[in-house]
């Protein structure tokens, strides 16, 4: 084993890098609970590339067979229904636990210098894992995801001199069809993938190059209290403790897949009439719901492309958050009150949106 | 040997059971995929083709049904002896056609119904042809297939 | 649904007792076959001055139309397949006998097929399409005014359109459902005889005159001179059969011969048993079916089943057209057994999920072995420096 290990350092050298890793520590701190949420996004991207891989042996990206492919893999392939109850399963996991990654890393106040390009490639990647999610939606080409997809790309039509190519482009096409599921299969396995993976590197690169931030009041607290901030080695500590994250998460997925199969649905059918309560993926919920309450107009100006022109300056805001923040105590707490605010909208949205399709 | 109650003892015994449950937690991860990766029984999908079974053994003048998917098909050897296959559902009230030696049609039982051999609704209720599939036999398997278009 | 139709009905009867002709015969001739071949009024009509035609007497109307639509070497010309029996067969009908006898009051030419704005059989618009056929004959033949001085009853109308083959018409759209002239016959309109009646549902129905030929009930009919499926189907307002027409118990349609003392009464009682059993399976099957899909299983094998059991059911049904245990019971059984085996293939889904979900139960105690030690290995490390 020594020989090997010997061998292979001489040509890849990455006994400094084992040895940094061996001195490593991360700080332990009242927050620091926090922390796991990345890793556990991580973990999930690391199944759903997995998962994902495996479906694809079997999934044909086309209108005739997609479905038909998708019923195949959960009735007659040995545990497909488990393979791909956990992909859709975990799809939903990963996208919460980004947005927690996100709003814990609001709170605490991690973007400020010097991360600040660790969160503008945070949030691309949460805009891409919401990609991802809408992409991949339509893939088993049932009714439900069909106008699912039909209407969110209509949304995009909202946009000002662009929407109509922006919807031409989704969909490949004026309409959704055969040709919007190859296009969207091919941005699901292969361009996203592509930049996901960039985009990866780049902020796991980061997070090794500053570490794990602390808050600023956890450091204000350290001035007169050494006990305030801990050094936990992160060999093998922090990485016991991440596992042990990791492995709830792997049994809830099981137990998720298992007592609620992601359901079959019933094959698109392009001319047949909408079904009623159609709606899109839970994370896209509180956007849809905003759209619905808008007024028609507003100030004589279309109201729906208002409500899209706002919510694209709230991503914009939200993406150069480091920059318009400021760095005195009041402007962090002002920054999170609007997260506060931000994060109670949506929830507030995605309540209504839930309870209004319950009866 | 070393005491199992001495620090390094309890570790050793601690990391050995590790070791035990989290390959026990891999084994139940890999027995899955492992599984999944076999090919199964039926390689793929019926939705655009189906075997129909030897070619050899449908003599000419008669037929065989076979399901296409979810529903029911039919393979005929015609007296001639070229192969046709066909949707067996009728086109009236969805009852199941069967082939009629005797009349070298398609019939259905339900109505007096009748199909020539090229699918064509020619007596009783039916108000149209039965959808015919493409034969094609490979090793003396008949193979059936949705036409395109 | 079916009393909307038997409204619809009553609303053409109620047209019907006003003027038959609301429309000019100039303007309604426009749209005629006739005039689109080339003829003008003088074809049938003798002028009796400028604009101005007499009607021909109600008894010379069939002649005349019959003076071209006979006439087989005219009519080529127009359409070389046309039918050219039309008068021959005519003269065959009650409506034919009686006109030539002198009553005016039954139907010629014109009343079915309108005077002036005559149409093709096959357009939709005309009086005597398919669609429309019974609410032409509806016009006599179910207004009580006009059937009663003539000792007929108005009933046959309303009665049809109860019926499961109006539904399959004007419901359905199938246009091969039996209308009036279907059974009775166009212009040969005559109620099919005693005798002769089954040959009529033996258009369709086939399989069943077939097996009732067959069995021991023709001769038993013929000698009793009932009409064969008339006695227990009814001829004008035909239902959907029901299992528990078969028995000996009172409101059972064998009940009408047959009584539970007879030896017949054991073979009746055991074919309503396969019957009930069957349809009880059925359902069972459609169940156990549904439960495992609404639990998240796919059971499309199970699905293919339990419609053959469905057909083979439909089979049996009509095997009992045979009064004997074979080959019912044969098909009977054939029926159980798919409905058996849709039955399993739903009862396995289940088993299947109870079989995931023990493997989870597995999988979720080696998690939890896993955590609990793990757990304890990271309680056991070196405390954190305080600084």
């Amino acid at each position: 084993m020594r020989g090997v290990r010997a061998w292979l350092d001489e040509r890849l050298a990455f006994s400094d890098v084992i040895d940094a890793l061996r001195h490593k520590t991360v700080p332990h701190h009242r927050y620091s609970v926090w922390y796991y949420f990345g890793g556990m996004t991580l973990f999930l991207f690391g199944i759903q590339v997995g998962t994902g891989a495996l479906l694809l042996l079997y999934y044909r990206p086309s209108a005739a067979e997609a479905y038909e492919s998708v019923q195949f893999i959960v009735t007659r392939v040995p545990f497909g229904w488990l393979v791909r109850s956990i992909h859709a399963w975990s799809a939903n996991l990963m996208v919460a636990c980004a947005v927690a990654h996100l709003f814990s890393v609001l709170f605490l106040h991690a973007y400020r210098r010097p991360r600040e390009l660790t969160w503008f490639s945070g949030v691309l990647l949460l805009l891409l894992t919401l990609a991802f999610g809408f992409t991949g939606y339509l893939l088993p080409w049932n009714e439900v995801s069909f106008f699912a997809t039909r209407v969110g790309t209509d949304i995009a039509a909202a946009v000002p001199l662009m929407g109509r190519g922006i919807v031409r482009f989704m969909r490949g096409g004026d309409e959704v069809t055969g040709a919007t599921l190859t296009r969207l299969f091919g941005f699901h396995v292969a361009v996203l993938p592509a930049i996901a993976s960039g985009l990866v590197a780049l902020h796991l690169l980061l997070v090794q190059r500053h570490g794990m931030s602390v808050p600023p009041s956890i450091e204000r607290q350290a001035v007169h209290d050494p006990a305030a901030v801990r050094a936990m080695p992160f060999i093998p500590h922090f990485l016991l403790r991440d596992l042990f994250a990791w492995t709830i998460v792997l049994a809830v997925l099981a137990a998720l897949s298992t007592f609620y199969p992601w359901e079959l649905g019933t094959k698109a059918d392009p001319f047949a009439p909408a079904p009623a309560g159609i709606r899109p993926e839970w994370y896209f919920l509180w956007a849809f719901e905003s759209l619905k309450h808008v007024p028609p107009t507003i100030a004589g100006i279309n109201g729906e492309l208002i409500a899209v022109a706002v919510m694209g300056a709230g991503a914009l805001a939200a993406l150069l958050l480091p920059l318009l923040a400021g760095h005195t105590a009041r402007a962090r707490l002002a920054v999170v009150w609007v997260g506060a605010v931000a994060l109670l909208f949506m929830a507030l949205m995605t309540g209504l949106a839930l309870s209004a399709a319950a009866p | 040997m070393h005491s199992h109650n001495t620090p390094s003892g309890r570790r050793s015994v601690l990391n050995w059971l590790l070791g035990l449950w989290g390959g026990g937690v891999c084994g139940a991860v890999l027995y899955p995929v492992a599984r999944y990766l076999a090919p199964p029984e039926i390689p793929e999908a019926a939705t655009q083709s189906v075997m129909a079974g030897s070619a050899e053994s449908l003599a000419p003048n008669s037929a065989r049904a076979v399901a296409f998917g979810s529903r029911p098909a039919i393979v005929i050897r015609t007296a001639a002896g070229d192969l046709r296959a066909f949707s067996a559902t009728c086109t009236h009230l969805d009852c199941t056609v069967q082939y009629r030696p005797d009349l070298q049609r398609l019939w259905c039982a339900c109505h007096n119904g009748q199909y020539d051999l090229n699918g064509r609704n020619v007596a009783g209720p039916p108000p149209r042809p039965l959808e015919a599939f493409d034969v094609n036999v490979k090793d003396d398997q008949i193979a059936l297939s949705r036409r395109s278009g | 649904m079916r009393s909307a139709w038997a409204a619809l009905i009553a609303l053409a009867l109620w047209q019907a007792n006003g003027s038959a002709q609301a429309v000019d015969p100039a303007t309604a001739f426009a749209d005629d076959v006739h005039a689109a071949a080339g003829l003008t009024c003088t074809a049938c009509h003798k002028a009796q001055g400028p604009g101005s035609y007499a009607a021909p007497a109600r008894t010379a109307i069939a002649p005349l139309c019959a003076t071209c639509h006979s006439d087989a070497g005219y009519m080529r010309r127009f359409d070389p397949q046309v039918r050219v029996d039309q008068f021959l067969q005519y003269q065959t009908s009650t409506h034919g006998r009686r006109m030539a006898a002198g009553e005016t009051r039954v139907a010629t030419c014109s009343d079915c097929h309108e005077a002036h704005g005559i149409t093709r059989v096959r357009d939709a618009r005309s009086p005597v399409a398919p669609l429309n056929v019974t609410m032409t004959c509806a016009r006599c033949h179910g207004n009580p005014s006009i059937m009663k001085p003539l000792g007929r009853s108005a009933a046959p109308p309303t009665d049809w359109a109860a019926s499961v083959h109006a539904a399959a018409l004007l419901q359905r759209g199938d246009t091969s459902a039996p209308t009036c002239a279907a059974c009775h016959g166009s212009h040969g309109a005559t109620p099919p005889g005693v005798t002769s009646v089954a040959n009529v549902c033996a258009q369709c129905h086939l399989r069943q005159a077939e097996l009732f030929r067959a069995s021991p009930k023709k001769d038993i009919f013929d000698a009793i001179g009932q009409p064969e499926c008339l006695v227990c189907h009814n001829n004008h307002r035909i239902e959907s059969p029901a299992d528990h027409w078969v028995g000996v118990q009172e409101g059972a349609v064998c009940a009408q011969c047959h009584d539970a003392s007879g030896d017949s009464a054991q073979a009746i009682g055991t074919i309503r048993q396969a019957l009930d059993g069957l349809a009880a399976s059925v359902a069972a099957a459609d169940v156990s079916l549904a439960r495992a899909e609404r639990a998240g299983m796919l059971v499309d094998a199970g699905r293919l089943a339990l419609r053959a059991a469905r057909e083979q059911q439909v089979q049996a049904r009509v095997l009992v057209h045979a009064f004997a245990a074979e080959p019912f019971n044969a098909a009977a059984a054939e029926g159980a057994a798919s409905a058996r085996r849709a039955l399993d293939a739903g009862e396995a889904a289940f088993r299947e999920l109870q079989v995931r979900r023990a493997g989870l139960g597995v999988a979720t105690l080696l998690i939890i072995a896993f955590l609990i030690t793990l757990w304890i290995k990271i309680r056991r490390l070196p405390d954190l420096p305080s600084s």
